[in-house]
């Protein structure tokens, strides 16, 4: 079976209006709060419900928009008008499945999360700030999402970054409180703790470098094709060929992968994600965990139908097996390296965090094994695609319910470590059960939604026989029940390591009622999988209007418990989460003066903890290369400017003087002079008329 | 087509009446004479918009009173605005018009501060003639159609900033100011004699001709009208051009004058002075020098990245924040040269649009430093700063606002210069081998990356962190205001770029076709 472009809407068949409100009224709110700002309105709740109405208004475009397209009509609305001539940028619209879930995930969970935040930041100093950037990050985010054209979701691919960094470095005094890592602990001198306003600058960084490839990508699409809509090249994938004939496609393809692998902080960019946790815990919940870091696999899911239309030549599909392979290779190793700093981590939302960056290595690996399966049945290609998108959605779900928990956790022990949590299940009861919930969807315990997701993208890596990819995805769910249960098990249930100032007891309703409608919805989709993966799948399937075949091959990605690779996965968790279960609950394994007596133990403990090292690389290497670099440079600075500031008018001061001490003030020297230069100047006018 | 009012001559004319108003009344009525500046300042930005409104741009808008001296074989002297100086106009007019606000708070307190030091200091009337003749020089480099007139115009604008930095600057502000006269006229003299070289020999030194109706047309290259003598006065003004924008090598000069001028003149300095060079080669040495130019453009290149990468990497060892933003600048100058030599119209059009980008980011910049220069006791040492965001919010969001169009992200107008001078490149190194993509990928992400981290690093060095002492809390005012409503303006002009992009294609596609 091919992959045909059956109802691929290139045309424009709605209007703008309602549909580009969907991060219409986003903006509009942020800018009111701007402007509010700006004229010296201060009341925070202004400011929170102001935040919470624009988003409100922008969910509710996006539900209608998912019914709509549900009910099989995919809406592409662009402006008469062209907004930046030349180049060709209009504003618009393209919803399609993916398109309409992603702005239902984003805006709905952006409004959850809103709530939420009016009632964590109340009383913080920059409360005004918080809320614009909120506001400015959910809009940039579903323009993101919804945008017809790359350079519009470049736009909101920006937009989301200077979001991020704003909020990351929210706390931007740079109290210790607000750091993240162990205050004094360095790694090869490389310090492994940081200040907001140090991490701010890593996330714009890593990602900056990223995007700086995206524009690549974009600038050569645009020259190959004179367009930057999507619809369009997806309508002819004429360039896939023209790369791939002068053997470029795949070194191109990851140039312009660069930004979704920066944003998703797949290896080696994840760094950034890791050091983010310093942002008030609504904004990692919502930016660092279920929405913004999700852009670069929303930019695959929304790329890679477009490049296995151009597989059917072999030219192009070799070369994009090459491309999705390296893909899948970097999810599979972020996924399990991330998994083994969760496991020794002590700080709750590093474990979190950890996880994360984990969690997209499946996403890339699912969507990564769509593109490898092209070439050896192209049906099974839609397996990787629905796979990547069913993790995305159950992920933002669990995950935001997480953080959103370990906000409240953090507060009420007054520290971000867990040595200080413990036994909280005694005094909140409804937010333990909405841990474990989402705890479990997390550990990929059926039946909740993680999995069925999970278990989808190990499945389209077994089919697409990436073995080594199959292999880390598989270890890593193990690792991932072992970090959770632990995670779990030292909150909620055993006693604390030290003794701390807080004060547990259940959150408020406004915080407790986002997270626990999260952790439900977690396991409602899980039991009602059956129900909802075909919508998904029809949903992703009109991608574009690219027929991945779907009805064809429903059985292909149907997960069934009985099914060998499921049973090996879920045999390998079940190994894990007993093991870990027996280490805390039965043996009591005191692992502090372990790692105090066993010095491979501690060695194995530091390597991981501090990140594999790979920090201090980058500072030792690349950030004090530059720094090198930078003052190598400022020291031939200063002697280019010694050269024309100071030799230079030192030789002609010294000239200078020479010719001073031939004005003597003598009055026969002078005649002589004046006689000798004329009879020169005599001279050589006889030579020339004479 | 002609304008029916002289409307640029009124642009040019009107602020150097201001400013002899303001030389008589001395250091009476400042404030008023500040807001007349501004007002004639602005008049270049009304009639670009009146004239997008009503007419193509891109086929010139000439100032009816032209002045034919083809007799004297000098040529004729016109004032023109087209695609390709439409941004530069309208980067000159809103800085100019918004520091000349600005600069009132500015002057006084420096014109105080300069007598209490026992110096003596011409009164802030007279600064207004000179910020204002200074000011309308530019205007005229943009917009003269003539190599003399230009020359005319660049020669007032050396000797007005040059008596602004001796007359106001700071340090040792005698011999800054002498060094920078001599280096930009060292710049000069190469240039004139190059312009000389031509001029006499081709008999005109006009670039753009403008025929009987108004429609105006670029002369034939010099290799053409004066022979293979056209490679001497090529050398002599592309290096005087260079060494005028600053790029790598012969940049020396610019970080003590941007550093030691008083705020606001470095304000003008810095991004709109020496961008004008970058413009002057599109506009000038384009036309008149095709093959020279398509000869040395990949040195030309090499050149834009060098000088992008040094200037970024020296002004992050820097601890003085004007000088900081200084070398920012040479860096930023190599963006121009970097679209220029691409040589492609997506990469020219990057360029004069980039001159639009950093005039805003850039003065905004400066004005910031000037803002705590003024009401933190001089403070400029960035290792003494930190934590200002807390007590200057709205300075440090347009402090931000200024780092953003340096490194062109959205939601400003740097964003578009970044895309364009992108896609330039990536035209230029056409991406047809894997050596040419991992060519273009590391030479634009070390670019844009070192932008980025100058930026981000400096603005948390600046505005995170805990103050290092007691600082008063902001209180708004005009001179404030003026920064903050700069800084949005780029904001604005990233959401209506259109009326700048389509006359900028057309005028970026007739320079690159001259290339051929």
């Amino acid at each position: 079976m091919e992959f045909t472009g059956t109802g691929l809407v290139v045309e424009p068949n709605a209007s703008l209006m309602p549909w580009a409100l969907i991060w219409g009224f986003s903006y509009l709110g942020a800018a009111i709060l701007a402007i509010l700002y700006f004229i010296g309105v201060k009341n925070e709740k202004i400011y929170g419900w102001g935040s919470v109405a624009s988003i409100a208004l922008s969910t509710i475009v996006s539900f209608m928009a998912l019914g709509k397209v549900l009910g099989g009509q995919v809406i592409y609305a662009a402006s008469s008008v062209t907004w930046v001539p030349w180049i060709n940028i209009g504003i618009g619209v393209y919803l399609d499945g993916l398109g309409a879930i992603m702005a239902v995930i984003v805006s709905f969970l952006s409004l959850l999360i809103a709530i939420y935040s009016t009632e964590y930041m109340k009383g913080d100093w920059g409360v005004q700030r918080y809320f614009f950037f909120f506001t400015f990050f959910v809009a940039s985010m579903l323009l993101l999402v919804t945008a017809d054209n790359l350079v519009l979701m470049f736009i909101g691919w920006e937009g989301t970054g200077i979001a991020s960094y704003a909020l990351i470095g929210h706390w931007y005094t740079d109290e210790e409180e607000y750091w993240v890592g162990v205050p004094g602990r360095k790694a090869f001198g490389t310090p492994m703790y940081f200040e907001p306003s140090h991490s701010g600058v890593r996330a714009l960084m890593f990602t900056r470098i990223g995007d700086v490839g995206l524009l690549i990508g974009m600038a050569a699409l645009y020259l190959l094709t004179g367009t930057f809509s999507i619809p369009e090249l997806a309508a002819d994938t004429g360039w896939l060929a023209t790369l791939a004939s002068k053997g470029v496609l795949t070194a191109l393809l990851l140039v312009f992968t660069l930004g979704a692998l920066a944003k998703s902080a797949q290896f080696p960019f994840q760094e950034w994600l890791v050091t983010a946790m310093t942002g008030p815990t609504p904004v990692s919940a919502l930016i660092h965990a279920a929405t913004m870091v999700k852009a670069g696999v929303y930019f695959m899911l929304r790329m890679a139908p477009v490049f296995l239309l151009g597989a059917s030549l072999p030219l192009v599909a070799s070369q994009l097996q090459t491309y999705f392979v390296i893909i899948a290779g970097l999810g599979a190793i972020t996924a399990f390296m991330m998994a083994t700093m969760a496991l020794v981590s002590n700080e709750l939302k590093l474990i979190l965090a950890y996880s994360t960056a984990s969690q997209l290595g499946y996403m890339f690996i699912g969507v990564a094994a769509a593109g490898v399966l092209v070439s050896q049945a192209h049906e099974a290609a839609a397996l990787g695609v629905v796979a990547g998108l069913s993790h995305l959605m159950s992920h933002a779900i669990f995950k935001a319910a997480l953080f959103l928990i370990a906000g409240w956790l953090i507060h009420a022990a007054h520290s971000r470590f867990i040595d200080y949590m413990g036994e909280y299940a005694k005094y909140m009861k409804v937010t333990a059960i909405a841990m474990w919930l989402a705890g479990l969807s997390l550990m990929a315990i059926p039946p909740l939604s993680g999995f069925f997701s999970k278990e989808l993208t190990l499945k389209a890596a077994e089919e697409a026989h990436l073995v080594w990819v199959y292999a880390l995805g598989v270890i890593t769910a193990g690792l991932t029940a072992a970090y959770t249960l632990r995670m779990i098990l030292r909150v909620m249930h055993l006693p604390p390591k030290k003794e701390g100032h807080g004060h547990p007891h259940e959150a408020p309703i406004l915080m407790l009622a986002p997270y626990t409608l999260l952790a439900i919805l977690a396991l409602v989709i899980g039991l009602a999988w059956t129900w909802v993966y075909p919508e998904l799948a029809k949903g992703i399937s009109e991608t574009l209007g690219i027929a991945l075949a779907v009805d064809a091959v429903k059985e292909l990605y149907q997960v069934s418990i009985a099914a060998t690779g499921t049973i090996i996965t879920l045999g390998w968790v079940a190994v894990n989460f007993i093991a870990v279960a027996a280490i805390y609950l039965a043996l009591r394994v005191d692992f502090d003066s372990i790692l105090e007596k066993n010095t491979i133990a501690r060695a194995i403990h530091d390597f991981l903890f501090d990140r594999w090292y790979i920090n201090a690389l980058i500072y030792i290497v690349i950030v004090g290369g530059f720094a090198g670099l930078s003052m190598i440079l400022a020291g031939i600075d200063h002697v280019i400017d010694l050269a024309y500031h100071a030799a230079i008018p030192a030789v002609f001061a010294l000239g200078a003087a020479g010719l001073r001490a031939l004005h003597r003030g003598k009055t026969d020297y002078y005649l002589m002079l004046y006689m000798y230069f004329v009879s020169i100047i005599l001279l050589v006018l006889y030579i020339i008329w004479g | 087509m002609y304008a029916k009012i002289p409307v640029w001559y009124i642009s040019i004319l009107l602020p150097v009446l201001v400013g002899v108003l303001g030389l008589i009344l001395g250091e009476r009525k400042g404030s008023l004479i500040a807001k007349l500046s501004a007002i004639s300042l602005i008049i270049p930005t009304l009639a670009l918009g009146h004239y997008w409104a009503n007419v193509n741009i891109a086929e010139g808008v000439v100032d009816p009173i032209v002045v034919d001296l083809t007799k004297y074989r000098l040529g004729t002297f016109a004032l023109v605005l087209d695609g390709l100086s439409a941004p530069i106009v309208l980067g000159i007019s809103l800085v100019t018009a918004f520091v000349a606000i600005y600069g009132y708070k500015y002057m006084s307190v420096r014109i105080e501060e300069m007598h209490s030091e026992g110096e003596k200091a011409p009164s802030i009337g007279a600064y207004y003639f000179l910020y204002n003749v200074f000011a309308v020089s530019m205007l005229g480099m943009a917009l003269a159609n003539n190599l003399i007139f230009f020359y005319f115009f660049l020669e007032v604008s050396l000797i007005s900033s040059f008596l602004l930095i001796a007359y106001y600057g700071y340090g040792d502000r005698r011999k800054i100011s002498l060094l920078y006269f001599i280096w930009t006229h060292v710049a000069g003299a190469l240039f004139i004699a190059g312009v000389l070289y031509y001029g006499v020999k081709a008999g005109s030194f006009d670039i753009l001709t403008i025929s009987s109706t108004g429609i105006i047309s670029y002369i034939a290259p010099a290799s053409t009208t004066i022979g293979s003598a056209y490679k001497i006065a090529a050398a002599a003004i592309i290096i005087g051009l260079f060494i005028k924008m600053a790029v790598f090598g012969v940049h020396m000069w610019l970080p003590y004058a941007h550093a030691e001028a008083p705020t606001p003149v470095s304000a003008l300095l810095s991004p709109n002075l020496i961008g004008i060079a970058g413009y002057a080669f599109v506009r000038f040495a384009f036309p008149l020098f095709p093959e020279v130019i398509y000869k040395i453009h990949y040195y030309l290149l090499g050149l834009a990245i060098i000088t992008i990468i040094y200037g970024g990497l020296v002004a992050l060892r820097q601890t003085d924040f004007k000088r900081f933003l200084a070398y920012s600048s040479v860096s930023q100058m190599g963006y121009l040269l970097l679209g220029i030599a691409t040589l492609s119209a997506y990469g020219i059009g990057g360029a004069i649009l980039h001159y639009f980008t950093h005039a805003i980011g850039k003065a905004v910049l400066f004005m910031v430093a000037g803002v705590f220069i003024t009401e933190l006791h001089g403070l400029r040492n960035i290792t003494k700063m930190g934590g200002l965001a807390r007590a200057y919010p709205l300075t440090a969001a347009a402090a931000l606002l200024g780092f953003m169009h340096l490194v062109g992200m959205p939601p400003t107008i740097g964003m578009w210069s970044e895309l364009l001078i992108t896609i330039g490149v990536v035209k230029a190194i056409p991406l047809t081998t894997v050596d040419n993509v991992i060519l273009v990928a590391t030479i634009l992400i070390l670019s844009f990356g070192i932008s980025a981290a100058y930026a981000f690093i400096t603005m948390r060095k600046i505005f995170y962190g805990q103050l290092k002492e007691q600082v008063p809390q902001e209180v708004m005012d005009g001179f404030k205001y003026a920064v903050v409503v700069l800084a949005v303006l780029g904001v604005v002009f990233f959401l209506i770029v259109a009326p700048l992009m389509s006359p900028l294609q057309q005028a970026s596609e007739l320079v690159a076709s001259l290339i051929g």
